[in-house]
């Protein structure tokens, strides 16, 4: 495989990466801890959209080689996902009285909770989306990228998702309470802003987007009860790397990430004999170099709180 | 006056959590002696699950010595875990690609001295950094020292895993042989069903007598530093690092000393582990493991080494009760999901309702001598130093 190649599964990967990691950053910054949850809400919203496209089917015509009842399947996964996440703040988070930490703790539970049950619904074995796999673009071989319509579906989408994420943060009011919010909860709350409307906001924001990430990696490879959480460490990954808290950060950490995941197995072309399955490996200690050089990532503004979206 | 072997006293000493434990407990073993005695529990089954028990229970004590006493978030128990039980199979094992066949003795050392390498590697970077952070980079490592384990075959044997594991007293002069020579016992006191203790039985004694061996030596060590102007240190650093800081004290040290003591006794079950299951593959290395043992912790109660004895017995009810799930055909249920949700729920309903435990630290935190008999200040009843924060009965 050539190195172009390489870089153009590596754009895929990161789209999905992307959209694990803004959720992640924005419940960070707005809900105040490490959510380790988060990987999971992805497999919810990987299933939900499993579900939604066994029930509606191929609804005729096709965008991409998909199916529209797939674009419409990603919108139930994106929803559910987000409700999954609001009856959690509800009856599990809203009502405890701890710090970040047992929040964090906590979380890991709610990551065990939702995983057991789509393993007792679905089985712990692999599921895919009932769309025939596609070839690689003929158009674009004759430049060496092996790209399947498939693929540039997920991206095409993701750039969408990230646009709506950007243009919400920027020019709504609802985006603006919640830059406010992360950069000060308390002056926020002070100017009257309803903080723990803004919570579930994000909440559902956040949400909303792994669920999105989720359906794609059902699509990119298979679904297995796993496949959230076998990707929380690369997004983890990406936001140290953008800079907690930061969105913008994020999108620039998860695109990183993720080129540098896929494009792993290169180290072995310059003497480094490591494969593709190390490429976690590789995210994580780019992750402790990063905390170790420079704590506040790349968008970090120099407080090691690392706040502000 | 209240005296030591005084049993009312002791009793009426008890905070109520206590009472009711103490009176589950006997239930339970009550229980378990009757299931033993009718032949419905096996004995050998019944003492490997104890070691089991007691294995999760040492874990629970590392894990303490870093979480419970220093407020270190250690995700990477099972990775030490995976050390020490990899160090010891990978020396003793007979299908081991790098060495195999030497004395247990030896795979013990090996297991704890990489133990603490690795302990300080990974130290070294991550404890400056804040607890969230040092939370996320901890179970990176775990998921890499798992990718090494399972991917690099010419040392691991990958996920073959290694067999062949000697149990633990092998080639001991007079241990060794115990279990063959000693004889068969049958037990008849119901009518019937007569309990048969074999040479499995005795093996499983053996590995019972180890566990308890390690498991005492890790909680006398364990009270004895927790009691002393270090592990005083410890809670100040938990309490507030930059309170210590204040006191002049190097906190990033002493962070250090509690990581490699804690690695060290997770280790230590690592070690155990090998010899009394005899196969270890990267499986054992899975990030569930590290949250059994968290939930063993938070549940018995962070800081509270008697609960963290409690919480490795807890854990093992769960991971080996939920099997039995298998064996009532009219749910249709699978074992490890439903474990997943219950580990999941315990998590949950802990944080939740009882944060600082079922057995919150108390009478650990200080030597008993420490408080002078004939204080004036000393209230008729219960325990002088933290009773009267237990409002939530």
């Amino acid at each position: 495989m050539s190195v172009i190649e390489f870089a153009a599964n590596g754009v895929v990967y990161s789209s999905i990466i992307v959209l694990g990691s803004i959720g992640l950053a924005i419940i960070y910054s707005i809900a105040g801890f490490a959510n380790f949850a988060h990987g999971d809400t992805m497999t919810v919203g990987g299933y939900a959209a499993f579900v939604a496209f066994g029930a509606i089917g191929g609804l005729g015509a096709t965008v991409l080689a998909l199916p529209v009842g797939f674009f419409v399947a990603l919108l139930v996964g994106i929803a559910v996902a987000a409700a999954v996440a609001i009856i959690t703040e509800k009856i599990v988070y809203e009502p405890l009285d701890i710090g970040s930490i047992g929040l964090l703790i906590t979380s890991i539970g709610v990551a065990f909770v939702y995983r057991a049950l789509i393993q007792l619904g679905f089985g712990a074995g692999r599921n895919q989306f009932d769309i025939p796999a596609q070839r690689p673009i003929e158009e674009l071989i004759a430049y060496g990228v092996r790209v399947t319509p498939h693929d540039l579906a997920i991206v095409i989408s993701a750039v969408v998702l990230v646009v709506g994420v950007h243009v919400l943060l920027q020019y709504t009011d609802l985006g603006r309470k919640m830059r406010a919010m992360a950069d000060n909860p308390d002056l926020a709350r002070a100017s009257g802003i309803r903080t723990h409307r803004i919570k579930l906001w994000s909440w559902v924001l956040g949400a909303g987007l792994a669920g999105a990430g989720g359906a794609f990696l059902g699509l990119y490879n298979a679904l297995t009860p796993r496949v959230g959480f076998s990707v929380l460490l690369v997004i983890f990954a990406a936001v140290i790397l953008g800079g907690i808290g930061s969105v913008y950060g994020a999108m620039l950490g998860g695109f990183l990430i993720g080129m540098v995941v896929e494009m792993t197995p290169l180290l072995s072309r310059v003497g480094i004999p490591i494969g593709v399955d190390y490429g976690p490996a590789v995210a994580f200690v780019i992750m402790v170099v990063v905390l170790l050089v420079r704590p506040t990532g790349i968008a970090g503004d120099g407080t090691a709180g690392g706040e502000g979206i | 006056m209240t005296d030591r072997f005084d049993v009312g006293a002791y009793w009426s000493n008890l905070t109520n959590a206590e009472k009711r434990l103490t009176m589950a407990m006997s239930v339970l073993v009550f229980g378990l002696v009757i299931a033993l005695l009718t032949g419905a529990l096996g004995a050998s089954y019944f003492l490997f699950l104890f070691g089991l028990g007691g294995m999760y229970a040492l874990l629970s004590l590392g894990l303490n010595s870093q979480w419970g006493f220093t407020g270190l978030i250690n995700f990477s128990v099972a990775a030490f875990f995976g050390i020490g039980a990899y160090g010891a199979a990978l020396m003793t094992g007979s299908n081991s690609p790098i060495a195999g066949g030497f004395n247990p003795i030896f795979g013990l050392a090996i297991g704890l001295v990489l133990a603490a390498i690795v302990a300080v590697a990974i130290g070294i970077p991550t404890l400056r950094l804040r607890a969230d952070y040092l939370a996320i980079a901890t179970l990176g490592l775990a998921e890499v020292l798992r990718l090494v384990l399972q991917n690099e075959r010419q040392w691991t044997n990958g996920s073959a895993g290694i067999r062949g594991i000697p149990s633990f007293f092998d080639g001991w002069p007079l241990l060794g042989e115990f279990p063959q020579w000693m004889p068969g016992l049958e037990i008849a006191i119901v009518p019937g069903s007569p309990v048969i203790l074999g040479t499995p039985f005795w093996r499983q004694l053996l590995n019972v007598t180890l566990l308890l061996g390690f498991l005492g030596a890790a909680f006398l060590i364990l009270r004895r530093a927790q009691r002393s102007p270090w592990g005083r240190l410890q809670r100040t650093i938990r309490a507030d690092e930059d309170l210590a800081k204040a006191l002049g004290k190097n906190t990033y040290s002493y962070k250090m000393q509690a990581f490699v003591l804690g690695s060290l006794i997770m280790a230590l079950a690592g070690v155990f582990y090998a010899h009394l299951n005899l196969f270890v593959n990267p499986g054992d290395l899975d990030p569930i493991t590290t949250f059994y043992v968290w939930v063993a912790v938070i549940l018995g109660g962070s800081g509270s080494n008697r609960g963290a004895l409690l919480g490795g017995f807890v854990v093992v009810a769960i991971r080996e009760g939920s099997r039995f799930a298998n064996d009532i055909s009219w749910l249709p249920l699978d074992a490890a999901p439903l474990r997943l949700l219950m580990i999941g729920l315990l998590i949950i309903l802990v944080m939740r309702f009882r944060p600082q435990g079922i057995l919150p630290p108390q009478r650990e935190l200080i030597w008993p001598s420490a408080i002078g008999r004939e204080a004036p200040s000393r209230p008729d009843r219960g325990v002088p130093q933290s009773n009267g924060g237990e409002t939530d009965e």
